[in-house]
This record gives C-alpha cells, structure tokens and sequence, in this order.
C-alpha cells in the first residue's frame, strides 16, 4: 500500500501530507498518556492512519509514534497496530526494529490469540536482518499448547522460509514440521504443516539431495494413507491441497486404487466445488489406465458435475465449464443428453453463454443436432449482438462436424433473410466454409446468397466472403461480373487489403468463366491492383498480370483449378496439446486451454514454488540460453548463420521459460518474431569491439542529432571476459551479500528505444564482460540480473537493473565480493549500459 | 496459491487491499484490470454486467481472479499455477462472509469497517492458502459488528469486538460445532427453498424446467446433538450436495441425512431436479409489428394451481434498441419502464375475477418496418408454503438433547431463471 495510488481522486480522499502530519501530533500527545479513555482515542487515530493507507496514501512516517501507542492491552489496537507494522516495516527495516520487542512480549502471552497474532505479525515483517529475532518465538509457537498458535508457527516457519532459506533450515524447522504433521491432534495444524513442507521441499530439493528425498517421502503409502484416512476431519481447503497431492501418489495394484476411489467418493457431494474438481481429478488420474473403470468414472462424475454448472455463481459455472469442454472432447458421449444443461439463459455473462455455446458445439451428434440448432437459432435473433454472432458461428460449426446438414443449411439461409446486418455478415462467413465442405449445397445456397445486395455487408470478413462465391459461382449467378464490377468502382473506398485480395481473384475467376462481359472489370481491377498502397495486393495483381500474359490457360489453371471440398479443416489444437491439458486437470491451463508450459515460467511451474528474489523473472534455462549465446558470439564469424540456426530451434522447443508475461494468445507469433530479430541483431556487436568507436558510423540512426554521452572516466578495472556462474550460487550469493552501490541513473533515449529487442542489449553487456543471469518484465518495467568476474580473481560483482523506459532511468543495486572494487565496476556497468543503443 | 486480495468499488477505485505473500502486487493491476473491463464493455457496447471480463483472466505480470458481488470486485492475483475453482470459491465466500457480518455490502459499508475486514481476511487466509472460512468459528473469533455491541460501547465504553476465547472448535473433532453451546429455548428450523429455471419458447412448450433446491437449516440447540432428517420421496432427487456435516453412509443406504448441526444458519444440503412438465403460471406475450409500429399484448394467468397463493409476479423485459418509445398500460398491476429500457411490470397475486394483461404499442426507429429481435420476458414470482418440485420432509430426529426441542418446517418456491420467450 506503499505506493500512493489514485486513479480519480475524489473530494472526499484527503490528499495526505496535512493529514498525516495532524494525526501524527496526535499519536505523539497520546503516547504516554494513561488516563483513561486514551484507547478509545487512540483507536480512532488508528483508525484513520489505516483508513489512509488504504486509500493508498503514504503514511509510513508516523512508524514510530505507532510503535509508541503499541503499548496496550486493547486486542483490537493491537491487531491495527500489526497491520499497520506489516504493511510498513519491509521499506523501514531499522524502525521495524522498534516493534521486534513488543512482539517479541506479545508472543508470551497468556491469550493464545494474541501469542498467535503476535507471531502472525512478527513473520509478516520481512526484514532479512531481524530473521535472528524470528526463530526463537517460532520454535516454541510450534510447541505451544494452543493449536491456534501451532497453527500460525506452521506457516511461520515458510515465510522465515522465503526471508531466509538457511536460517530457517539451520534452525532445523522442516523437521519439527514434520514431527508436527503426523502427530499433532489439531488437524488444521497438520494441513499448515503439510502446506509448508511441500513449498519449503519443493524450492529445497533443487540443492539438497535430502529435501528431495523428503519430497518424495510426502508421496509414499504410510503418509498418504494417514491423510486419506482423516480427510474428513479438515477443512474444505486443507482437503484440496490433499487432494492434490493424493493425484501425485501412484498406488501399486488396482485393489488400492478401489479403496482410495470408495474412500472419496462422497467428495463428490461436497459443497465446495473445488473439492469436487479435485476429487475428480483424482479419479481420472487413478484409473486412466483401465478404460472401464475410466468410463464408470466418467459415468459417476456426471451428474456433480452439471450440478456444479447450474447451481453455483456465474463465476463458478465459468470454472467448471472450462473443464467439463476439456472432458467432453475426450468422451464426447458423455454430456450428449445432458444438451439442455447447457441452454443458455438471458441473464447470464457473456462468458458463461461462451462457453454454453462450445458445449452445445461439442455435444451434438445425429439424435440432438436438430434440437441443438433450433435453440442456437433462438439466440440468433437476440439483442445481445455479440451472442447473435457466437450462435450463428455454433451453428456453422455443427454443421461443418455432422454428416448431415440438410437442416441445418435451411436454418443459416433463413439467418440471410433476417435482414440484420451482424447475422447476415456472420452468416455470409460461414455458408463460405459450407460450400467449400458441401459443393453439392451450392444451388440452395447461391439463390439465396445473389438476392442479397452487396452494398448492406460492410464487415470485411462477409465481403470477403460474399466475393468468393461471387467468383467461384460466376455460372450459376446471373448479375456475378456486375456486382462485382460495382465493387471494384469503389476500390479506392475499400480499406480491407482482405476484401481487394479477394476481388483481384474472383475477377480472375469469373474472367475464366464470363470472358466478354468480365473483361472490362478484369482491366480495371488489374489496374487498380497494381497501382494499391498494399503491398500483397500489389504483387498479386502484377502476378495476375503476367500470368495473363504469358499464357492465359496456364492462368486459369493456377487461378481456378477443379477443386475438391475440404474433408476436415485444420484442427486448432493437437490431439497431443489436449492430452497435456488433460494431465493438467484442474489447474489453470484448462481455462486457458493451454498446456501451463505455454503460459506459466518454468519458475512457478511446480506447486507453489517462487523464490524471492526472482519472483518475476526466469532464470534456469533462459540463463543457460543466453549464456550458451554468449559463447557464440565469441564463436568465429563463419560459425554465426550456423549458430543462429540453432538457436531457432532452441527458441522453439524450449517454449519459451523466457517469457515470464503470460503469453497465452499469439504466443508461437512471439517467438517466431523474437528469433527474426535475433538473426537481425546477431550482425552488429562483436565482443571485442570498444563501444565508442561504432557510436560515428551508423549514420541511419537518429542518434547523430543528440551528443554522444560524456565520455566516463577511464576504467581501470579489468574483468574476466567468460565469467561462469550458475543461477542458485548467484540467487545464493544475492542473498548474502550487502548492497555496496546503489543508485540511479539515466539511459539515452536510443538505449530506451532498442530496449524492444533485449537480447541485443545482453549481447551488448556482454561485449563488457558483463553476463546477464536473468531477464524478464514488460514495457516500461525491465528487470535484469547481470554478474561480472574481476579478470584474475575469482572475485565476482552482483548488479540488479531496474529499467524504467518511460522514465529513461535506471536503478542499480550492486552487490560485490570485493566492496572496495564496486565503486570502479559501477562505473564500468554504468558506462556500458549508457553506450547501448548509441553504438 | 493467493497473492493478494483487492476489493474495487463500482468506479474501478481500489477500496481495500490485503498482501499475502512476500510478494507484494503493486496496485496498478487494478488500473489495468478496470481498464480491461472497461474496454471490453466498450467493444461490446452492452451493460457492464452482460460483459464482464471472465472470472479468470491473464495480465502481463499476474493471473487474476475475479467475482462481482453487489458492483463489489473480488480481485485476487497469483503468479503460480493453482486450481482456478478454488480461487473462486474461495472469493465467493470471502463475499458471502463479509456481506453476512456486515449485513449487506457496499463501498460505504466496507469502509466503514475495514477493520473488521481485514480482521476477517488474516482469519481466512494466511500466505496465500485459504484456512477457516466457515461462518461460525469466524463469528466465535471476531464478532459482528451488531446494533447490540454498538450500545454495549457506549454505555460500557469497551467497544472490543474481539471475543475472548479462541474458538473452541478448532480443537473439536467437528470443526464446524464448538463443544459446549447453550441455548434458553432449543429450536431448530428447517426450510425449503427451491427455485425453478424454465425455457418456455414461443409456441408456449417448455423447452427446458429443472428446480434447485436447498435446504436450509437454522438450529439453535444446546449441547451436541445428533439429527436425522428423513424424506418421503428422495428417489425424485436427481444430485445432492452436502454440507461437510452430512454422514455419507447413512445417505447411501437409505438416503437419510444424519449430521451434527453447525449452530445458526446453513446450508444442509442443495439438490436439482430435472425434467419437470409444469409450471404453475403462464405468460402469453403477443408481439406484431407493421409499418413502423410494434404492438404487444401480455396475458398472465394460472396454469396449475399450486394450491398456494402466488405472490409477487413480476414480469421484466428489455425494449430492443430500436424502440423510440412505447406506451403500455395494464388493466392489473402497475408498469414502468427503467432508464435503461427495462420495462417491468409488476402484478403481485393474480386476481380472481379477470387475467392481467399488458398491451400497448411501441414505436420503431425511423426507417425500420418490422421488428426482428424478440425480447425475452424474465419471469419472477414466489410461492409460499410449497416445494414445487414435490420434495416431502418426513420426519427430523434428534438425539442426545435433553430438552424437547421446537421443530419448525416451512417451504418456499421462487422463480429462478424462468424466461418466455416471444
């Protein structure tokens, strides 16, 4: 809440500094006194710092006073008095130290409830240097007597986790969770426990052979047993993350998985629907390898499911509905006479009815299609105009995936009779894609589609649409060369380089087939082709063009060649792609229909593990990549096309860990642009060249009307032009290491702008023996870690690199073996960073 | 798991935030996600409300989760992979919690009390991973901020609403019940509460009927009792859920619901039952439109008596766009029309001696002839004193009370999502 934030601040948001400053006399008056009432006047004060700083007002000043009034007894001041301390205290880690003591009292408190607030709080402070005041309180929190205190400890011990990772493995608290996880009598104690382990075991078992071995452990028959046994006793979210857990265990004969299946099963009756996905999960995951079992799973989960759909909110039925599309395009049986569960209702979102309509979609077959489409053709006539769009679209889908379509071709002409330009568009589009799967429908197609008149259809999609059948049904339609000729007088007005395409060869082709009363548009439209702005339908024109020239038979089998109709069209998702999504049940890939390595960072992709200080940045195997890159740069010239080549299909199959923004649409489209500016930007820089001498030669850049920064002061320090260092020993080292630099600093306008390829700018680093170890952010926020060697020790220097490029401003945090050398590497680093993008 | 909870008020202003993880998620994901919605409500240019964003959505730096409770947002963000319904779920209660201590919930309402807020929330969710979110044990740690605690303030001037003790379910093997309860009078209420969604299309033919049902249960019984509650017909029952209360076993074997109550109010059991052939009122609506006129006639009457007064029938629809103006009057009732085009009619109980009716006549935008959209009329009405669906209560046995407890049943029928379309 630091971060003053105010998008429309209204009268009634003070707008701080006057305020605070009143109630920080206030507090200061308040502090000794001890008469009575004070409590309730301080309570009010309280009150209002929050009420600030919910607002978002800055009120971090007045720290000290509060920690002053924290003397009380009053749990209500009390609890405002932590919130207060655990918003503020990670950006005042010295004042924080002012709280350490009346928290560290508060835990010895008669009161369980404030030992264990007071523990809460104390774990939420998050200044690495009180993690020593941490550990004391923790270890007997987690002997309390109260199980609410033992409770708090256990999810104590993972924040001091995320603070200090060996401070709190030094402290030996894994261990004493564990103890505490299959022995303590409280079973909300031995849920936290069961959830800390698995985050702290999970981050662990990168580095220690022993906390992946315990991992393990968590999955073995005795401990999954003892918590399916008492699944009851815990609370709806506890069994979730159990649940889940129980879909990791693989049972060694059938006659387990039959038990664990009867012990679960009234899970399915559960009110909270996240259990039942998850015991649904469970199912599917258990018995995937018996197809009997697997369909009376099916059978068995479908009533809760659609129970699940229709009695929830909005929200829920989004939730699940995602996943039962998921289910329905592996069992597609499975819902086919449950159709009208999915019938839409007026009042529902947009979302819900979306994915209504892919359900509709996805369970017709021969005994509902006809139904199926008589309730979509209801919502065609809606007010709503994007449902409108979406059912004709359904409709057009079902027809295309049924045999037969006599039906339904009736029901889509009707929609062209409706006179409503949004379904006459959406319909236009889609009696295309029919006729190219069903020539035979061509005659009932094409009588309707020439009544309509092409001057109402202005969504270029249709046009386009209704000039191909224009162009491929020249014979059958009478007025064909003159509507179209009417459109290519108004050429100049159309702005759809689409619809021009379209034109050009559906002249083409009526040309073939109506020669003299085609060839007058066919010249116009070759002209206006050729002399377009757009470049496609330039050189289509032109290739028209020449081919007419060269040979008009030739043209016409290259233009209007016998065609046979399209059986299948292309599929958008790989059967592959869906059985991953499939192993990913109940997770957030099934609503991005996506497997999570195309959206999630490698980093988060196991249950809940994120480390602190990279939360927002990949690191593992993009490191390696840029490293591996580094290499190659140095590598010889001859080698560089051989060695972008690689990195194509390096780019490709790692499926992008690089990309730490959720990349979920277009993303192939990403990377495939990123490797074309890789081979662009590979040219340039060569690690030996001195930034300064190129700045005077790239005379297209704009960087010549703006001076080149002022020259630093000559380096004298010499670093190690292939320093090694893997991400762990650098996240290590982060966090042991003090800042020695820290600063801001400014970027040239040029940096900025060539920031958009940010691996010219590693490569750039690299050309200073400057290695980035992770990159990651979305304009304007960039964030970097780079590391250095010195040349002949092994000393090494740590920088974090915030880049701003709206502010053209940096922020440097540098971290060094040798402090007494950071101050010359901080200007090497800076040096170089500012000479990007001017050389 | 959770990073952070933002609560956003119906201008996209940010009302309370609650960090959960070291991770601080800086505010500005709400000026993003407020833009999203915004922008999608633009394109579409229908009600906000139609065209929400869905529950889950990606943004550049987090995946967000959402519910809109009374124009209340629910905002959560997480950066790691997690179950998406239990984000959800979890916000719905957190929603529920709040608008049940702070009877009711709006922006004013929150702020007023955000203490309490953020008290509820560090009681919920610790690090991200949802803990206690049953009303009951929240009420024994935190009390609600009552008339009655508001009087005790002033006169005592101890205005704590913290109870003294911790629960003391947390201990007990049934984590929803404390051990020892005391009630003066022991009453235990049970109601049935259905609603029935219809699809009846134009031809007047129900293309769809199904009833959700809930039965709710108040008790207020001392010590730890043991009920049973038994149903004359639950073969007609098509799924069911159960509050965790509910033995499973005895439910199988002959479908009894056996459980140990929560105290207060709950929600024992939901159900649904499908395929139903009636429903007890019929609505008629007649629409003709020629040059540049929409004439419409309404007629609402009984089509199978419930043996029940039908009360407040309320019979809504949207004016398509392209009506300028319309002028509608009914011989029952009265009619308005909202600022957003909503014409609504409200008819209460129908009459004896006549059938209510609506008509009148709209007219078209310039230019149009006929109308071609069909509004869809929303239907409301509520039945006292039935289940619709049929469903019987039997018998409610109590075990392990020493007093005679009061046993209350009552039955209510509303309608859900009940549509005619014309």
């Amino acid at each position: 809440m630091a971060p003053p934030y105010q998008r429309s601040p209204s009268p009634s948001q003070p707008s701080g500094k006057g305020e605070v400053s009143d109630v920080k006399s206030q507090l200061r008056q308040l502090a000794g006194s001890r008469a009575p009432g004070t409590d309730d006047s301080k309570r009010d004060l309280f009150k209002k710092v929050l009420s600030y700083m919910t607002v978002g007002i800055d009120v971090s000043s007045v720290f000290s006073d509060m920690v002053m009034c924290s003397a009380t007894s009053d749990i209500v001041l009390k609890k405002m008095c932590y919130l207060y301390v655990g918003n503020y205290a990670k950006y005042n880690p010295d004042l924080a130290l002012l709280t350490i003591n009346f928290l560290q009292r508060d835990c010895k408190d008669e009161d369980p409830m404030i030992r264990g607030l007071a523990l809460r709080s104390l774990c939420t402070l998050r200044v690495p240097n009180l993690v020593e005041y941490l550990v004391g309180p923790l270890g007997s929190g987690l002997k309390d007597k109260s199980g609410y205190v033992r409770m708090v400890a256990s999810i104590g011990v993972v924040k001091l986790y995320h603070i200090s990772a060996s401070t709190c493995v030094d402290a030996d608290f894994p261990a004493m969770l564990k103890h505490l996880m299959l022995h303590d009598q409280d079973a909300q104690v031995v849920a936290n426990c069961l959830f800390s382990l698995q985050e702290i075991w999970t981050l662990e078992a990168n580095t220690s052979e022993e906390a992946s071995s315990e991992r393990e452990a968590l999955l073995s028959k005795p401990v999954i047993y003892y918590f399916l046994n008492r699944i009851k006793d815990f609370n709806e979210w506890a069994q979730c993350i159990i649940l889940e857990m129980v879909s990791k265990y693989v049972p060694p004969d059938s006659n387990e998985i039959f038990d664990i299946m009867n012990l679960l099963e009234d899970r399915l009756q559960h009110a909270n629907g996240a259990i039942v996905l998850a015991t649904i999960k469970l199912f599917l995951q258990l018995t995937l390898d018996m197809t009997d079992v697997h369909q009376q799973v099916y059978e068995r989960i479908k009533a809760p499911l659609l129970t699940q759909v229709s009695l929830g909110s909005p929200e829920q039925s989004f939730a699940v509905l995602s996943h039962l599309h998921l289910l329905v395009m592996r069992a597609p049986m499975l819902f086919s006479t449950a159709y009208k569960h999915f019938y839409c209702h007026y009042n529902e979102p947009f979302y819900v009815k979306k994915l209504k309509l892919e359900m509709l979609t996805a369970v017709a077959n021969e005994s509902n299609t006809y139904e199926i489409v008589t309730e979509l053709c209801e919502y065609a006539a809606n007010v709503d105009i994007p449902m409108a769009r979406e059912s004709i679209r359904a409709v057009g889908k079902i027809a295309l995936q049924q045999y037969d379509v006599n039906a339904i071709v009736d029901r889509l002409l009707q929609f062209l009779e409706m006179e409503k330009d949004h379904v006459t568009a959406e319909t236009l589009v889609l009696v295309k894609d029919l006729l190219r799967k069903y020539p035979q429908w061509s005659h009932d197609c094409i009588a309707v589609v020439g009544n309509i008149s092409s001057k109402n259809i202005q969504e270029p999609k249709a046009k386009a649409a209704l000039i191909w059948m224009l162009g491929e049904y020249a014979q059958d339609m009478q007025d064909a060369p003159y509507v179209l000729e009417s459109l290519v007088e108004k050429w100049e007005d159309e702005c759809s380089a689409e619809v021009r395409l379209h034109l050009l060869t559906s002249v083409m082709k009526c040309f073939f087939r109506r020669p003299p009363e085609t060839q007058q548009v066919l010249r116009a439209v070759l002209a206006a082709g050729i002399a377009d702005f757009h470049q496609d339908v330039h050189d289509r024109a032109l290739f028209y063009y020449r081919l007419l020239q060269h040979n008009v038979s030739v043209a016409e089998g290259v233009v209007n060649p016998p065609k046979q109709a399209v059986s299948v069209f292309a599929d958008t998702q790989s059967s592959e792609i869906k059985d991953r999504i499939f192993d990913e049940f109940n997770s957030l890939s099934v609503v991005y229909k996506k497997p999570s390595y195309m959206f999630t960072d490698k980093e988060y992709r196991g249950p809940f593990a994120f480390s602190e200080e990279f939360g927002n940045m990949s690191i593992g195997v993009e490191s390696e990549e840029t490293a591996a890159s580094s290499q190659r740069v140095e590598a010889s010239d001859k080698e560089l096309l051989l060695n972008t080549s690689e990195k194509e299909d390096k780019v490709l199959s790692n499926n992008g860990p690089a990309y730490s923004a959720p990349a979920y649409d277009g993303y192939l489209d990403t990377a495939a642009s990123q490797v074309q500016s890789d081979l662009v930007s590979l040219e340039p820089p060569l690690p030996s060249h001195p930034p300064k001498t190129s700045s005077g030669i790239d005379l297209l850049s704009l960087g010549l009307s703006i001076k080149p920064t002022p020259a630093p002061t000559a380096p004298t320090l010499k670093l190690n032009a292939k320093p090694v260092l893997d991400p762990n020993t650098f996240q290590q080292k982060w966090r042991q290491l003090q800042v020695s630099v820290s600063q801001e600093i400014s970027i040239s306008p040029q940096g900025v702008a060539a920031l958009a390829n940010l691996q010219s700018l590693l490569r750039h680093m690299q050309g200073h023996s400057i290695q980035c170890i992770a990159s990651g952010g979305q304009s304007p926020n960039y964030k970097f870690f780079f590391f250095a060697q010195k040349s002949e020790e092994s000393s090494l220097f740590l920088v974090e690199c915030i880049i701003n490029s709206l502010t053209c401003k940096a922020q440097l945090k540098i971290k060094a073996d040798d402090e007494s050398s950071s101050q010359a590497f901080s200007t090497v680093f800076q040096s170089a960073l500012s000479s990007y993008g001017t050389s | 798991m959770l990073q952070c909870i933002f609560l956003l008020s119906d201008s996209g202003e940010v009302i309370l935030e609650k960090q959960l993880t070291g991770h601080r998620v800086d505010r500005s994901i709400c000026a993003w996600y407020w833009e999203h919605a915004m922008a999608q409500a633009d394109t579409f240019k229908i009600e906000l409300y139609q065209h929400l964003p869905a529950p889950v959505i990606a943004s550049p730096t987090h995946y967000l989760f959402q519910i809109v409770r009374d124009n209340i947002t629910f905002l959560a963000c997480t950066q790691v992979e997690m179950p998406p319904l239990m984000a959800i779920e979890f916000l719905c209660r957190v929603a529920d919690v709040l608008s049940d201590y702070l009877a009711g919930l709006n922006e004013d309402l929150i702020k007023d009390n955000f203490v309490i807020v953020y008290e509820l929330l560090d009681e919920m969710i610790d690090n991200g991973f949802p803990l206690t979110t049953e009303p009951n044990i929240l009420r024994e740690m935190i009390a609600p901020p009552s008339i009655v605690g508001k009087m005790l303030s002033v006169v005592t001037g101890n205005s704590s609403n913290m109870s003294n003790t911790l629960p003391g379910a947390t201990a007990s093997c049934v984590p929803w019940r404390t051990t020892d309860l005391k009630h003066a009078s022991n009453e235990v209420y049970v109601d049935l509460v259905e609603e029935m969604d219809a699809i009846i299309n134009r031809e007047g033919a129900l293309v769809k009927c199904e009833i959700y049902g809930q039965v709710e249960v108040n008790s207020q019984l001392s010590g730890f009792p043991d009920l049973t509650l038994s149903f004359g017909n639950p073969s007609i029952l098509n799924d069911v859920q159960f509050h965790p209360c509910v033995r499973f076993r005895p439910w199988e074997s002959n479908q009894n619901l056996s459980f140990v109550p929560p105290d207060g109010q709950f929600k024992l059991m939901s159900y649904r039952i499908k395929k139903l052939k009636n429903t007890p009122i019929y609505v008629k609506p007649q629409l003709s439109s020629d040059a540049g006129t929409c004439r419409i006639n309404v007629l609402v009457g009984i089509r199978n008596d419930p043996g029940k007064t039908i009360d407040s029938i309320e019979v809504q629809f949207q004016l398509p766009p392209c009506i300028l103006s319309a002028d509608l009057t009914s011989n029952h009732g009265t009619v308005n029309i909202l600022a957003n085009k909503t014409c609504c009619w409200s008819i209460g109980k129908i009459p004896k001696d006549k059938a209510p009716s609506l008509s009148g006549s709209m007219k078209l935008e310039t230019g149009l002839e006929r109308l071609h959209v069909s509004p869809i009329f929303q239907v409301s009405f509520k039945i006292m004193g039935v289940a619709l669906s049929g469903l019987q209560i039997d018998n409610l046995d109590i075990k392990n009370l020493p007093a005679r407890p009061y046993k209350g049943f009552r039955a209510v029928t509303r309608a859900g999502k009940y549509e005619v379309r014309s």
